[in-house]
């Protein structure tokens, strides 16, 4: 630390911070269920499933609640998971993991999922109020 | 330091596995989204999940999920600081709000996943 | 009893000599169930070898100076009985993540430095005059902060610390908590001060919660707790309309 090095408060990582924060939290309440029930009750044919029949699917996929509720999960959630690889990776020994360009390249990776997400709910079943 | 720190002490190695949780979850997030994208192809080109090597992909998805959850939850409780008239809300009611957050959401998601499918 | 012994592996190292720290045996006599790791590193330097260098001060806990690796944990040695080792020889050796000086000497002057920076005292903007009396605090107030103020700068949980052994810019554990220390004081005025060099990006931000720091802390102070609480803090200044902001 030299004497001109002046601190200033990293607002980058405080914004990756508060998307890892909130994607944890929102993965954490949500992930399980949706493993569990699409993921294993669905295909064992414990339950119905929404997910089991393409008429179902499309009728709750068209609701644009879902479409929301959907864009909110796997939007904060790459977020968490980008920063928690990036750390990750830091952890087994990879300094550069730190750098600007893996910020772009992970980050960069979650915007890039976000944008996906996006088309790709607005392209599958049109949204409908039925 | 050396680069296999992480596997001399056990406390580090959960922390290491609670870290690796994110990339199981991705997978499965992104399987999420190829399926979303699947009813493009309509009513007939549309496939369900319901292989095996799927149901076993979810499995092990799910207990890495469920260690997240646990884990992320718990850790919550610790980090936020509540003060209600005053006084410190215990980190113990937080968790037990988290945890107690955790079930109310699953039985709605499950309940909407499963109604819906009549 | 009285001829019990225990086997004390030591590090030395001599930076004239020595490119690599080694291992060398002493037979410590282990006559009383009290005795730690410290009293043993005393018997051989009054009895056996008088050239083992290493640092203590209080033998009680409080000064913070004699924590050392011992068989891979940090601990202070004047609080890690040797009845707990016994009959299995006690491996010490010096703190990890720090530069060696001398056998178990390590050289703390990048911990100095970062405790500084987070200048560990209380600001005032004005001071009180002599006069208007003494600042009154009520146990509310002293609770939000006690817990931190219990640290002793003994740097065990630096040496826990994986990302501080990867990255040596990281400001750590204890100087992270101590800041939160003074910020925490209804007394104190100075967190415009602090808030820069804590929330840096070498500081709160590299901590991706390991959480061992809080596990080896002698004196349960929750380092770990600290920066969570301080990432949450600083971030929830930021995203709330009309934050506090610098």
């Amino acid at each position: 630390m030299n004497a001109e090095h002046r601190p200033r408060t990293a607002i980058d990582h405080l914004f990756f911070w508060f998307m890892f924060a909130n994607g944890g939290v929102i993965t954490a309440l949500l992930m399980p269920v949706h493993v569990l029930v699409q993921g294993i009750l669905g295909p064992l044919g414990v339950v119905p499933v929404v997910d089991q029949h393409y008429d179902t699917y499309a009728n709750v996929i068209g609701n644009p609640l879902v479409k929301l509720y959907l864009l909110v999960l796997i939007g904060f959630a790459f977020f968490h998971f980008a920063h928690r690889l990036r750390y990750l990776l830091a952890d087994f020994g990879v300094p550069a993991a730190k750098s600007l360009p893996a910020q772009v390249i992970f980050y960069g990776g979650a915007v890039v999922v976000i944008l996906v997400t996006i088309w790709i709910l607005l392209t599958t079943i049109p949204i409908s109020f039925g | 330091m050396p680069l296999n720190w992480w596997t001399r002490q056990r406390h580090y190695f959960l922390y290491m596995l609670r870290e690796f949780t994110a990339l199981p979850m991705a997978l499965w997030l992104i399987w999420l989204l190829y399926e979303i994208s699947g009813l493009r192809s309509g009513a007939h080109g549309y496939t369900p999940p319901r292989s095996g090597l799927f149901v076993a992909f979810s499995v092990v998805v799910l207990l890495f999920s469920l260690y997240h959850s646990y884990t992320f939850l718990k850790l919550a409780g610790v980090i936020m600081r509540i003060k209600v008239l005053d006084r410190q809300i215990p980190s113990r009611v937080i968790v037990f709000t988290m945890f107690g957050a955790w079930a109310v959401a699953s039985a709605v998601i499950a309940f909407v996943l499963i109604w819906f499918a009549r | 009893m009285a001829d019990k012994t225990i086997t004390v592996r030591a590090a030395r190292f001599d930076p004239e000599h020595d490119k690599e720290p080694r291992l060398q045996s002493y037979e410590v006599p282990f006559y009383d169930e009290s005795m730690v790791v410290l009293d043993a590193l005393n018997h051989i330097k009054n009895h056996i070898d008088g050239s083992l260098s290493y640092r203590w001060s209080c033998r009680m806990g409080i000064c913070g100076s004699c924590g050392m690796m011992v068989n891979g944990t940090p601990k202070l040695t004047c609080n890690a009985f040797l009845r707990d080792y016994w009959p299995r020889p006690v491996v010490v050796q010096p703190l990890n993540n720090f530069p060696l000086i001398r056998d178990l000497v390590i050289d703390m002057d990048d911990f100095m430095h970062k405790l500084k920076s987070i200048k560990p005292w209380i600001i005032r903007k004005q001071e009180l005059p002599l006069g208007a009396g003494e600042h009154r605090q009520t146990n509310e107030q002293i609770d939000d902060f006690r817990q931190f103020s219990e640290c002793i700068n003994c740097m065990l949980c630096y040496a826990a610390c994986p990302i501080y052994g990867l990255n040596e810019e990281f400001l750590g554990p204890a100087a992270t908590a101590l800041a939160r220390r003074y910020n925490l004081d209804s007394r104190d005025e100075g967190l415009k001060d602090r808030l820069p060099v804590v929330a840096e990006a070498e500081g709160i931000w590299e901590c991706s919660f390991v959480g061992e720091c809080s596990v080896v802390c002698p004196k349960g102070v929750d380092p770990a707790k600290a920066i969570q609480q301080t990432k949450l803090d600083t971030t929830m200044r930021f995203v709330l309309p009309y934050g506090n902001r610098e």
